[in-house]
């Protein structure tokens, strides 16, 4: 007698890994609809290829280079692209001259670094997000961009510095030196 | 940090890396000795550093406009579509050669005796409308349970079906008739289209046995022409329904292209009990009507009782 199909080991795998997959395309698109179909797309391509998986691979930097590069195709279409962009300066043109003071602090700034990252050149944006806030590891970047650790380590660095250039109004509090 | 001074520019990478804590030892310490010196770097630095636990706050934030649970809710039901649709396989080495067998979460879904691996696997594709992968370990268990079958070791095969690939409601009637026909035990086509109402369909009873998605679970093999020819089975494999009636315990010569009636006990109609093939005018009436069985086991495994005239128990064929 044949049993049953067994649970699927795949629902586990969009339980634990879809609300970060679906939260690193809402940065990387910068549109929420986008990244509900190209979340969806990722774990359906996921799905159909994670038989052949091997047993010990890493699921998660797996399915991010599977979401990096619908991203990318994603933005491939010229017009798409243009599109974010100009959402990204219509965004950024918005934000005032001067750092935002008061409670909502936290909150303003991180919507202006998340239009700065929005503005950032594909390969950067995706690197950056992949490396600050999903915390993955060169190598796995590198499989994501589909290039060395090294170039990947260059796009954060690139995206750091430019981050870093758009806050011109960083604060600093000096100290004292110490010899 | 002036792009003139080489020292910053050089420098400039390790220290955005040791703001992040991922500097080398070694690069780590070239920084530490430099922002010593040189001020503007040191602010850099802290920016950078600044820049960093704002980075790190963006993990915790929710992105703004983001709700997977939609999202997430439509993926589980394209998932759940796909998983229906889906079909394992595996192609197995067996007595009859190379068959693939297929199952979807309902069920076996196909049994195909292959020519080339090739042809079998995109016969599939075709089927499946591409929603296929291999899956030997989800259809070995099967594939096993054939093997002990071909060996005499089981009578039967009670694997769930999923008819998918039966083409028609008139095919899943014959279908369903033909899975009645007990093991070491076969009738005719007319008499497949005489169990589903049908007396006159015989031609498209075969074509659809033909058409059998799940053969040998479905034994089509226990089908033959009205005058006891092994007509028809996939295609021109005779030989492969010769060699599943011997596997039954039906008696049937090496090359014979015909059983022999009167080799067989007879259970007429509905009967509970089987008889010898000359009792009464058995021997005249159309196969059509009549059930064969390749032995007094085969008739009294299911259930059927010696017939208390022609005493098939004290009187049995001689073969």
């Amino acid at each position: 007698m044949v049993k049953g199909m067994t649970q699927d080991p795949f629902e586990a795998v969009v339980a634990t890994h879809h609300a970060e997959i679906h939260r690193y395309l809402v940065r990387t698109t910068s549109r929420a609809g986008d990244a509900d179909d190209l979340s969806q797309e990722t774990f359906v391509r996921a799905y159909r290829a994670y038989q052949a998986l091997p047993p010990d691979a890493n699921v998660r930097a797996w399915l991010f280079a599977i979401a990096t590069n619908l991203c990318r195709n994603y933005f491939r279409s010229e017009k798409r692209r243009r599109q974010a962009m100009a959402v990204a300066a219509a965004n950024a043109s918005e934000r005032g001259p001067v750092w935002p003071e008061g409670e909502a602090i936290a909150n303003q700034v991180g919507a202006r670094l998340d239009r700065i990252v929005a503005a950032l050149p594909l390969k950067q944006r995706l690197a950056f997000t992949l490396r600050k806030v999903h915390e993955l590891e060169y190598e796995a970047i590198a499989e994501s961009l589909q290039c060395s650790a090294e170039s990947a380590r260059a796009h954060v660095f690139q995206a750091l510095k430019k981050i870093r250039r758009e806050l011109h109004d960083l604060a600093v509090v000096h100290a004292e030196p110490q010899s | 940090m002036t792009d003139a001074n080489p020292t910053c520019r050089e420098i400039e990478r390790d220290l955005v890396a040791m703001a992040a804590g991922e500097a080398a030892p070694v690069a780590a310490r070239v920084v530490e000795r430099h922002v010593l010196r040189c001020r503007e770097c040191r602010d850099e630095l802290e920016r950078y550093r600044v820049l960093e636990g704002m980075v790190t706050d963006l993990r915790r934030e929710p992105v703004p406009g983001a709700d997977p649970a939609l999202s997430r809710a439509e993926l589980e039901s394209r998932l759940a579509d796909i998983r229906a649709r889906m079909v394992g396989y595996g192609i197995f080495s067996s007595p009859l050669g190379k068959i693939l067998i297929a199952r979807s979460e309902l069920g076996i879904s196909l049994v195909e005796y292959l020519e080339s691996e090739r042809a079998g696997t995109s016969y599939l594709a075709r089927l499946a409308g591409g929603e296929v992968r291999e899956d030997r370990a989800g259809v070995e268990m099967v594939y096993r349970e054939l093997l002990e079958y071909l060996d005499r070791r089981r009578t039967r095969l009670d694997w769930p079906l999923d008819l998918r690939w039966a083409g028609s409601d008139f095919q899943r009637r014959v279908l369903a008739a033909t899975a009645e026909l007990p093991y070491g035990a076969v009738t005719s086509y007319a008499g497949i289209a005489r169990r589903i109402g049908t007396p006159s369909a015989v031609r498209a009873v075969a074509q659809a046995l033909r058409r059998n998605p799940v053969p040998i679970v479905i034994p089509c093999h226990r089908v033959i022409g009205n005058g006891g020819d092994l007509v028809g089975y996939a295609g021109n494999k005779i030989s492969l329904k010769r060699t599943l009636l011997s596997v039954e315990g039906v008696p049937v010569a090496a090359r014979a292209r015909r059983i022999e009636r009167d080799h067989m006990y007879v259970r007429a109609g509905a009967d509970r009990e089987y008889c010898v093939p000359t009792c009464g005018s058995l021997s005249r009436q159309s196969l059509a009507g009549l059930t064969l069985f390749g032995s007094r086991d085969h008739a009294e495994s299911v259930g059927l009782t010696p017939c208390t005239s022609c005493r098939p128990d004290l009187h049995p064929v001689s073969v």
